[in-house]
């Protein structure tokens, strides 16, 4: 009885299956691109807006500020008005896969712009290749947007990689701190794996070495244990590749325990103003002072460009179109800084832009004078070079705030 | 046949008529969203098996899922398995696994279960991540593309019907879902489904009428991680890829949200626990974007179900049936 | 071996939070049986309270800590009051979801009104270290251990000497036969759900100083509350916190000396902990074992 049930209620579904589907037709599209008309262009992306990493949702207020700013003033690019829809992954790349697919699929997009994170973008790069939707700007340092841009040439990233980030620590050590002994802190991930890589790249045939590396997990309360590590390890040199909060604990760990290496190093994920005025508890945590980190952006809260017309108009955007977010966060900046390229880049691709003349415009593509990055940096492609951004400044915290110093530091992946 | 039996069949075949005919309805990107809601079902069925029907609260059913979709996805990257062929393995590897927990589990009750459980779940992530040789590490495995993906590149053709990638999920997901219900509500009708109850409602009773405590705790492990496995094999395919984040604890804990919500001990209501795990956070988030709201937002309608449907929606249809059945 | 010394300093100091915190779980667990999954989030909550008041309203670090654990004793009855008290009777697991609903709901709340960004509070303690033969040893460790330990021998001493202690015992061991002597007990138990919850306030505004406050603040430290909580016995306050230091050394010890574990496996071993102890002795260390009727 129960075996006859089973088998009809099979019969039953595979009937209705059939029957059902044979009213589905495929459906074709042909024509132009999508998500472009002669006065629009969409964009679209994915955003932490909820969950653990939804600080870092600021990357797409600021460019979404930014389009709107454009959109209000200027008309947009070409006469094209540019929107820009992010949707919320909870930084779960299970959530970015649907959520890409549904604004390719449903609301049309013409390209994926600024979506974040390492993993997330991972997650849907073979799938916007193949529909051949530009996957423009990640946010992400990771080696791999450069590295297998032969494999999937749709997809591009933006800031400088984290492993160039690390080599340009490794080299200032290699030359101005020869005989260091390096302790390194690192997040167990691509992005902490990076660094570290990089770093010892750059650490080639110097005397400088790495003596140490603890890694911590993102899940775990805190960085206690490493640093107490790290410290008997009796190294002279601390190099923090860490995200905000883990780095923040990391100075107030090592001040704790007396630790006071000659060199602290803090990458640009972490060394915003804000995290590193918290990090020195009002002047009370001196192992904050002399911090070395690197910046390709302008930083909101940075005295220097308090008069300085680009930051001026900065801030005059967020009051305009992101009313309620916190101006100094310089996460803002660098979704501006996105947003900026990303339409002298659909600039570039003219009157008749496609999805495959993006494409061809960002294979050889230089962009510079972007106002919200650092001076005489350029946004460039060419060749087999697909690291778009390169060059940074190496900066020292002091007085309360960022201090460049030295020219630009360029980085040859290739 | 008796009546009881032909009307869960008549109202069974409705169902299916619906499921199926969905497709035809709504957008092609609704048709994937719904996929979901197919891949949560089977999940929430295995679930409810062990909970609803047997007691055993479990925090840490991501953690099977997870272990069938990374079956799927290894067999498919590694050893070139068809994307449908993968599914028994996943659900075999995902109930061993079940057994093999349940073997010392079903030592513990109540809360402390829930503790074992939701360890489980926390667990999983970090343990991916460690045999990354294995399991791709955080930057996980990539599926989209590969010829064992059906249809994601060009559309599949069933008997000379052209589905693309979204109805095919669609499809593959809800005919899973549906025979899996039919599974189970053969399994809990029978003489298994009543030593669940048994255990459920006194374990004294239950052992002085012969039931054997371990073993019917076990085999409700077994079943219900072999249900998840199978969603996780689902889910895996469907999202195209998979990492140690793909599998969070906060999957495993709206999965027993899911079966809260839907009614515990009842196969009536989890169509509609599926679909708020899958369609409340994006509801949430419609409400505002503001950051921090949607959680709240989400907060606030679970805890209001709890208080108001006390046995969630099943309950609520029983008690609907009921009034009809007076008036 | 300075070292050594070192990460069993920094265990205990790590295992103190663990402990105070899964000292409020185990209040709630004796008060309603159940665990509650929001009690890191009511921590962190609290914490933001303290924030708010010494930072944007200009109280010094007392009269706010005061005026936080008020508040988040009348947070922890009011929630009791409100979610808790109308389910407790029906299946644990519901009571279990409302605790899931209360940690997303506090958590989003706390986003909302203070956002995500990572703040600095204050420490009650000195800011400096004592040295021990190469060991340092900060103030604030040996503050966090000692509150840590004074909480629960006030806790212990409240619960055996005083009448409103032993009316909350006799509410939640055996709720019909309290009543019948008096106790009210819905008020018991929402009295045990604000102690929990000043415990809770007191863990996180003892951890913030150094972990700093955002709204996942207390996430990672809740699941090592559990297994301390396990580890001591779920019913019992000393070992709660005798199982928050347990594990705070034992795990920095795991993490530094074997390759395997590292800090990749840290919070897999702490689980394992969990798993080890529930089978072989489910009431934990200083637990009683129940005797199981059947």
């Amino acid at each position: 009885m129960n075996r006859r049930l089973l088998l009809t209620c099979v019969a039953l579904v595979a009937t209705l299956a059939l029957g059902v589907t044979a009213a589905i037709a495929g459906t074709v599209r042909g024509g132009s691109d999508p998500g472009i008309t002669d006065t629009s262009i969409l964009l679209g992306g994915t955003a932490p807006l909820t969950g653990p990493a939804s600080q870092y949702a600021s990357v797409a207020r600021g460019a979404d500020a930014y389009f709107r700013y454009l959109n209000a003033t200027k008309g947009g690019i070409n006469g094209r008005k540019i929107s820009y829809k992010y949707a919320d992954d909870a930084y779960n790349p299970a959530q970015s896969v649907p959520v890409t697919r549904q604004l390719v699929e449903q609301d049309k997009v013409f390209a994926v712009f600024n979506s974040l994170g390492t993993a997330h973008n991972i997650a849907v790069r073979p799938y916007l290749n193949a529909m051949k939707v530009p996957q423009l700007f990640v946010a992400s340092g990771a080696t791999t947007w450069g590295r297998d841009y032969g494999q999937y040439p749709y997809t591009i990233g933006f800031q400088p990689s984290y492993q160039a980030e690390g080599w340009v620590y490794g080299k200032y050590l290699a030359r101005t701190a020869s005989g260091a002994r390096v302790a390194v802190l690192f997040q167990n991930d691509d992005y902490g794996k990076d660094l570290l890589g990089g770093l010892k790249r750059g650490l080639q045939r110097s005397k400088v070495r790495v003596i140490a590396a603890e890694p911590y997990e993102v899940t775990s309360p805190d960085v206690a244990s490493q640093i107490a590590k790290l410290k008997a390890s009796g190294a002279d040199t601390l190099a923090i590749f860490a995200t905000p909060t883990f780095a923040i604990q990391a100075y107030q760990f090592a001040n704790k325990l007396g630790w006071k290496p000659k060199h602290v190093i803090n990458n640009a994920v972490a060394s915003a103003s804000t995290s590193m005025q918290i990090a020195s508890s009002a002047g009370q945590n001196k192992l904050v002072n002399g911090t070395i980190s690197i910046q390709f952006l302008k930083d909101p809260t940075d005295p220097k460009w308090k008069n300085d017309a680009a930051m001026k108009l900065y801030r005059s955007i967020m009051k305009k179109h992101a009313p309620s977010a916190n101006v100094a966060d310089p996460l803002h900046v660098y979704g501006m800084a996105s947003a900026w390229t990303a339409a002298d880049a659909l600039k570039k691709g003219g009157k008749n832009l496609t999805r495959e003349s993006l494409r061809k415009t960002l294979d050889t593509f230089t962009a510079t004078g972007n106002p919200f990055m650092l001076p005489g940096i350029a946004v460039r492609t060419a060749g087999k070079d697909h690291y778009p951004v390169e060059q940074m400044l190496l900066q020292k915290w002091q007085n309360n705030s960022w201090n460049s110093f030295g020219g630009l530091w360029g980085y040859r992946a290739s | 046949m008796s009546r009881a039996t032909l009307k869960t069949l008549a109202v069974f075949a409705v169902l299916t008529v619906v499921v199926f005919a969905l497709p035809s309805f709504v957008n092609d990107f609704r048709a994937q969203q719904f996929a979901y809601v197919g891949v949560y079902l089977v999940a929430l069925i295995g679930l409810n098996i062990l909970t609803g029907y047997t007691g055993q609260i479990s925090l840490g059913h991501g953690a099977f899922m997870a272990i069938g979709g990374y079956t799927t996805v290894i067999l498919m990257v590694d050893h070139g398995v068809k994307d449908i062929a993968t599914i028994p393995f996943a659900i075999i590897v995902a109930g061993v696994a079940g057994i093999l927990f349940g073997l010392p589990a079903a030592r513990l009750s109540g809360l402390y279960l829930a503790l074992a459980t939701f360890a489980i779940a926390v667990a999983t992530p970090a343990v991916i991540k460690k045999f990354e040789g294995f399991t791709g590490g955080g930057s996980g495995l990539n599926l989209f593309g590969t010829p064992e993906l059906t249809a994601s590149l060009t559309p599949v053709k069933i008997i000379g019907f052209e589905l693309n990638f979204n109805n095919w999920l669609y499809y593959l997901s809800w005919t899973i879902a549906l025979l899996g219900y039919v599974l189970a509500w053969l399994i809990l009708r029978g003489r298994t489904g009543r030593a669940f109850r048994a255990v459920r409602d006194s374990e004294t009773a239950a052992v002085s009428s012969g039931i054997s405590l371990t073993r019917t705790k076990v085999l409700a492990f077994g079943i219900s991680a072999a249900y998840a496995g199978a969603a996780g094999a689902l889910f895996a395919i469907a999202t195209t890829f998979v990492n140690p984040d793909t599998f969070p604890v906060a999957l495993s804990i709206f999965l027993l949200v899911g079966i809260v919500v839907s009614g515990l001990g009842s196969l009536k209501g989890l169509i509609a626990g599926a679909i708020f795990i899958q369609f409340m956070p994006l509801w949430a988030q419609n409400v505002s974007k503001s950051p921090g709201a949607p959680a709240v937002v989400y907060g606030i309608v679970l805890i209001l179900l709890i208080l108001v449907l006390p046995g969630g929606v099943s309950g609520l249809i029983s008690r609907v049936q009921q009034l009809v059945r007076r008036s | 071996m300075a070292a050594f010394f070192q990460q069993i300093v920094s265990g205990l100091a790590s295992g103190a939070i663990y402990g105070a915190l899964a000292l409020a779980i185990v209040l709630i667990h004796r008060a309603t049986g159940v665990i509650n999954f929001a009690q890191g989030e009511m921590a962190m909550f609290s914490t933001y309270i303290a924030w708010t008041l010494t930072t944007n309203h200009g109280f010094s670090y007392w009269p706010a800590f005061a005026i936080t654990l008020a508040v988040s004793f009348l947070g922890g009855v009011g929630i009791h009051q409100a979610v808790i008290w109308p389910v407790e009777r029906g299946p644990q697991i519901r009571v279990v979801i409302i605790t899931i609903g209360l940690l997303l709901l506090l958590n989003g709340l706390a986003s909302w009104i203070w956002s995500g960004e990572v703040r600095a509070v204050q420490s009650p303690f000195p800011a400096g270290t004592i040295d021990v033969g190469g060991v340092a040893i900060a103030w604030s460790d040996i503050g966090t251990i000692a509150v840590c330990l004074a909480s629960v021998l006030i806790l212990s001493a409240f619960f055996r000497f005083t009448k409103v202690g032993l009316a909350m015992r006799a509410a939640a061991v055996n709720p019909s036969e309290a009543r019948l002597v008096g106790v009210r007990v819905p008020w018991m138990l929402g009295l045990g759900w604000g102690l929990a919850a000043v415990l809770g306030a007191i863990a996180g505004m003892l951890t913030a100083p150094n972990v700093f406050l955002d709204p996942n603040m207390m996430q990672a430290v809740l699941i090592y509350a559990f297994a301390a909580a396990v580890l001591g016995g779920i019913d019992s306050p000393i070992g709660a916190v005798v199982g928050g230091l347990i594990l705070g050394v034992g795990l920095n010890l795991l993490g530094t000396y074997v390759d395997f574990v590292g800090a990749e496996l840290k919070l897999p071993a702490a689980l394992l902990v969990i798993l080890i102890v529930l089978l072989l002795r489910p009431a934990g260390l200083f637990g009683k074992p129940v005797v199981k009727k059947v």
